[in-house]
């Protein structure tokens, strides 16, 4: 099953979302640039929304090419993580364990990690 | 601190968003050009960015004088301080939660502690608006002893970090 990509990629001051189709009905989003913005919940809530309003297999967010977040993007994250939970769409965070920064942020999220694998974290190497 | 390669940048800052990440980035380049220290950069440049972010969500930006809007970055090889100085309105329920974040931070027994805890709390709460994560973010990826005093109408959070 390929799952047909029906969002559109995100565009957002200085952060960029693609999104992608994989194999098995999974959805693979591609963040780039820095998301800094005062409020990005109010950008990527919405645009979370849609995407799980999709009903991916699964969605894997790939953070190893973003080169900053705040920490309301952080913020923003766990409400998706809360949501994705809530309507049972499996989530996948990877990230690049050889930065540091991306090593001590997502190693923190294990906190969401209950070993359903509805919420995993993939260090990309 | 030693004199080795010691660094010291104290400037006003205009309360404008889009400032936090030029001076995030301004500070991340100025580390890199001395040090090429990757992860000390992407941390110093981190704490610089919610510091400042902190300052402009929190601070008074009506009332006060805004050119008590403040940044101080020094350190050397070894360690860095972060200082940002902000106008706040005494009694102001924000300026409140900085200090309960700050005191709360203290009470843990690693800021990693403190850190996973207040991810914890966002998922248990809603919106984003008191999430307090980023003097948290400072402590624990920055890792941060961090400190806020009020004197008057101004407000200055402190953050000292070792660099490894």
């Amino acid at each position: 099953m390929i799952y047909r990509a029906s969002v559109d990629a995100l565009a957002s001051g200085d952060l960029r979302i693609d999104v992608a189709s994989a194999d098995g009905g999974a959805v693979v989003c591609t963040w780039t640039g820095k998301s800094n913005d005062r409020s990005p919940q109010l950008v990527l809530g919405p645009w979370f929304e849609t995407l799980l309003a999709a009903k991916p297999a699964r969605i894997e967010m790939h953070f190893e090419k973003l080169d900053h977040f705040n920490s309301s993007t952080i913020t923003a994250l766990i409400r998706l993580i809360q949501t994705a939970r809530a309507k049972s769409v499996k989530l996948a965070f990877v990230y690049d364990p050889n930065l540091k920064w991306q090593r001590l942020s997502f190693d923190a999220l294990r906190v969401f990690d209950k070993g359903d694998h509805a919420f995993e974290l993939v260090s990309a190497s | 601190m030693t004199s080795e390669f010691q660094f010291s940048l104290d400037l006003p800052v205009r309360n404008e968003w889009r400032n936090v990440e030029l001076l995030r980035t301004s500070v991340e380049n100025c580390f890199q050009a001395v040090f090429a220290d990757l992860d000390g950069k992407t941390a110093i440049s981190m704490v610089t960015g919610e510091l400042l972010e902190n300052a402009l969500k929190y601070g008074d930006w009506e009332s006060a004088d805004a050119s008590q809007f403040r940044l101080k970055v020094e350190g050397d090889r070894a360690r860095a301080i972060v200082t940002v100085q902000n106008p706040v309105k005494p009694g102001d329920p924000g300026l409140r939660e900085v200090l309960d974040t700050v005191a709360w931070i203290k009470t843990f027994k690693t800021p990693g502690d403190a850190y996973r805890a207040r991810l914890l709390e966002i998922a248990q709460g809603e919106g984003e608006a008191a999430s307090r994560l980023g003097l948290v973010r400072v402590a624990y990826e920055g890792n941060c002893a961090v400190d806020a005093q009020v004197d008057g109408a101004t407000l200055t959070v402190i953050a000292r970090m070792t660099l490894s």
